[in-house]
């Protein structure tokens, strides 16, 4: 039993924070129906020269345990039989440009005649209202204009650009945001349209920034920083492109830290004798820190300075998430097989309830692959009549 | 001490406990959610679910109250609070209590009986001692949610390290990642740094959220259960692409990372970000530019070719960002639908017309009366009210009356002899 058994999704959502938000409400068991269209295909299954990938993806994260059907929202026979699914569905996910879904004739006033207690998530870059609803962006864009990105870098230099990340955690809000509302829904009988803004997703996790930019406090970017802690940063180990982060407060930490990296004459200098002299000297304690680290072995010394009471923690790759032992145990990571035969290494749920284990379990599917099943299963379509809607480019 | 079994409804309190007062036509109203921690994943779970609509209590430490309160930059307030304490805690009541303590568990206990959530954050070691682990209290109250929120989760090799934002980032694929673009061009030679502030254990504490009402939603079938979370497994969760890239064969770095061309550019007075992954925005940049003749050139037009010449492209897009101003290419970006924005820093969005329309910035008194600015909350729901900011606590244990007396029926007698034994 999942926490969302029986709840099922209506998803037009193609693109990045839309299809990660509405996966993790399928890995806790809802059944996502993912409507797509030849001419309208998810990201995944275009080619992204940027990524220098010429073919579609061989996986996507974003899609598995989906259903996957093509319904032409061009033609009014798939613009009805969207509706026909959305009338047996509690949830609706779409992440067009705002007007694009009222322009198709299935905005939330328009759907919520079909069924008052649907829950409708539209996710865009500003939003659905507001003077800039319009401008366009992808994850980068929202992480810039949302402040994470002019906060995130090296004190002397450029904003950082934020990639991947953003589009998840604003599909992490977006789903989050949909259960709230399913909530409500199931307990008043009246539906919600929920409307995530990803550059808002982006500014939440600043709000102490603006807390204190608002009292007139200066607020910039501090590499890796964290006021009154040094040492606190990431430093070089053995092998290539290898680093071990640790973080120093307290007199305790402080000279359990020295004594593992055998570094003990550093408690003897007066320059880091206490918090507050190693705060004003930290640039220098950083470099003879380094000069420790760069001996030891990342995960060896992780294990040591845990062992030793430190917060530490090797940088990890993809390839060391892919191979983490408590990732793996955890059920963080696990291996998915695809059609093709090929196993490869998964990002899976996040959460580990009691009772209700959440969790993917297929592969993304292929495209239009569950149009029997849910045009004819669910919607009850005779499959003569499934051929001829085929034929007509309805289902397509 | 007898433990009511009995669920009381909340009772109106003084003023300074309207907190505790449900929130008409909020999502959540009438929930009651005790937060006992002090980390930001757990903190910001619990402002999650407080600006949802739940009535939210925070225990913090007897005295001293929750850490946050003394982490930089703090404010001129009354009483111990900082930037990071505001943000998190506004909408919460404040009480004190040391469940360590036989008296102090035991008051734990009758919160809980009311209480639809209890999110945790105690390490491992501690909950074990103080009798506050799942299989302690979940057994006590089977209609209860506990939802653990730890660096690395309740279970595993990891579980009981020690870990502060900058290891749980790093140990999650994105921080090695970090910088990438402009800023590893610079300085190519420098350690990988975090992303800003608590990143995450902001997603941490959302995922937290999201994993509470998710077992609400499971509730009237599989009754009270814990929830394990990880700040660790919520990032690795942000990695999900570049463990997909790695399953293709390709094991992202932060040079391999950075875009062949676009990114950062350095306008007069700021910076943008522009990104242009499809062959139409190409197409747009190019009439943004009048079509110079370097993006004309033979070859430009086909997305592969033009990957290999991103240094190129780039020293032309920067030299034109250096000559206008960030409000210009804003402006001509936004006329010739370029995928591009500004890099705003937390003053720009406060002042932001959009998202003051929104209602995503809100203001709110702290306890020496100066008004501060912060989001409200980043989605609107069409049909309930826009979440209200409504206090902050001042000082630790500020609604011990309203809670402990009022709400629990204890009396002033009882409060004063817990207080001197150092209880709440």
């Amino acid at each position: 039993m999942k926490p969302l058994d029986g709840v099922r999704i209506c998803d037009f959502t193609l693109h990045a924070a839309g299809p990660y938000g509405t996966h993790y409400l399928s890995m806790l068991g809802a059944q996502c129906i993912k409507i797509e269209s030849r001419a309208r295909l998810d990201i995944h299954r275009r080619p992204h020269p940027v990524y220098g990938r010429l073919e579609p993806a061989e996986f996507d994260q974003g899609n598995g345990d989906k259903y996957a059907v093509v319904l032409n929202l061009r033609t009014p026979k798939g613009v009805e039989l969207a509706k026909r699914l959305v009338s047996v569905s509690e949830i609706v996910a779409e992440n067009f440009r705002p007007g694009v879904i009222r322009r198709l004739g299935l905005s939330y006033d328009v759907l919520k005649q079909l069924r008052p207690a649907l829950v409708m998530a539209s996710v865009s870059a500003a939003g659905q209202i507001g003077p800039e609803w319009a401008d366009p962006g992808y994850a980068p864009i929202f992480a810039a204009v949302g402040g994470l990105g002019y906060l995130t870098g090296y004190e002397d230099g450029p904003p950082v650009e934020l990639r991947n990340m953003m589009d998840n955690v604003t599909g992490l809000t977006m789903a989050c945001a949909v259960l709230v509302a399913l909530y409500k829904a199931r307990k008043t009988g009246m539906g919600e349209h929920v409307d995530v803004a990803a550059r808002e997703v982006a500014s939440s996790f600043l709000g102490d920034a603006m807390v204190a930019a608002s009292m007139g406090i200066p607020v910039q970017r501090k590499g890796n920083e964290m006021p009154y802690a040094s040492p606190h940063g990431a430093y070089p180990c053995t092998g290539d492109d290898a680093w071990i982060t640790i973080s120093v407060k307290t007199q305790t930490e402080w000279e359990a830290l020295a004594r593992t990296l055998e570094a003990t004459p550093l408690l003897e200098d007066p320059r880091f004798s206490d918090a507050s002299r190693r705060w004003l000297n930290r640039k220098a304690l950083d470099e003879l820190i380094a000069t420790f680290t760069s001996r030891h072995d990342r995960k060896a010394l992780t294990k040591r300075l845990q062992a030793a009471g430190v917060a530490a923690f090797a940088s990890l790759s993809a390839k060391d998430l892919a191979e983490d032992e408590h990732l793996r145990m955890r059920g963080t990571i696990t291996d998915m097989t695809g059609p093709n035969g090929n196993t490869r290494a998964v990002v899976n749920a996040p959460w580990r309830f009691e009772k209700t284990p959440a969790r993917m379990d297929r592969w993304m599917p292929g495209l239009g692959e569950h149009n029997e099943y849910v045009f004819g299963e669910i919607l009850g379509l005779a499959k003569s009549e499934i051929a001829r809607l085929v034929d007509e480019e309805v289902i397509w | 001490m007898t433990i009511s079994t009995e669920r009381k409804p909340l009772v109106d309190g003084e003023a300074s406990a309207s907190v505790l007062e449900p929130q008409p036509g909020a999502p959540l109203a009438g929930l009651i959610a005790v937060e006992h921690g002090k980390g930001v994943a757990a903190s910001y779970a619990g402002r999650v679910l407080a600006m949802m609509g739940a009535t939210v209590i925070k225990l913090e430490r007897p005295r001293e109250g929750d850490p946050l309160r003394y982490e930089p930059p703090l404010l001129p307030t009354k009483h111990s609070s900082s930037a990071i304490y505001t943000y998190l805690n506004v909408n919460k009541a404040s009480v004190t209590l040391d469940v360590a303590s036989e008296a102090g568990r035991a008051l734990l206990g009758e919160l809980l009986q009311r209480a639809t959530f209890f999110i945790d954050d105690t390490h491992p070691q501690n909950r074990a001692g103080w009798r506050i682990a799942p299989a302690d209290i979940c057994a006590e109250l089977p209609d209860l949610i506990y939802v653990s929120v730890l660096p690395f989760g309740a279970f595993g090799p990891y579980a009981e390290y020690r870990a502060t934002e900058i290891n749980v980032f790093h140990s999650s694929g994105e921080g090695y990642l970090l910088p990438n673009g402009l800023a590893l061009e610079i300085f190519p030679d420098r350690p990988p740094i975090k992303a800003y502030g608590h990143l995450g254990e902001f997603q941490g504490g959302t995922s937290a959220a999201l994993a509470a009402v998710a077992a609400l939603l499971a509730l009237p079938a599989a009754g009270g259960q814990a929830v394990d979370v990880s700040v660790q497994d919520a990032n690795v969760a942000l990695s999900a692409m570049t463990l997909q890239r790695y399953g293709d064969g390709v094991l992202e770095t932060r040079p391999t990372r950075s875009f062949t061309y676009g990114g950062v550019l350095e306008c007069a007075d700021g910076h943008v970000q522009i990104l242009l992954l499809e062959q139409r925005q190409w197409n747009l940049m190019l009439k943004m530019l009048g079509s110079p003749a370097w993006a004309t050139a033979p070859g430009m037009e086909d997305p592969m070719t033009r990957g290999k010449r991103g240094k190129l492209i780039n020293e032309h897009l920067r030299a034109w960002a250096k000559s206008h101003t960030v409000e210009e290419v804003v402006r001509l970006a936004r006329e010739a639908e370029v995928p591009l924005g500004k890099y705003f820093s937390p003053h720009d969005i406060i002042a932001s017309e959009h998202e003051r329309a929104r209602g995503f910035i809100g203001e709110i008194a702290l306890d020496n009366g100066t008004v501060v600015a912060m989001p409200t909350f980043p989605f609107r729901l069409s049909e309930s009210p826009t979440p209200t900011l409504r206090s902050v606590p001042g000082r630790p244990g500020e609604h011990n009356d309203a809670v402990l007396g009022s709400m629990l029926g204890h009396t002033s007698v009882e409060l004063d002899l817990w207080r001197a034994l150092g209880v709440i």
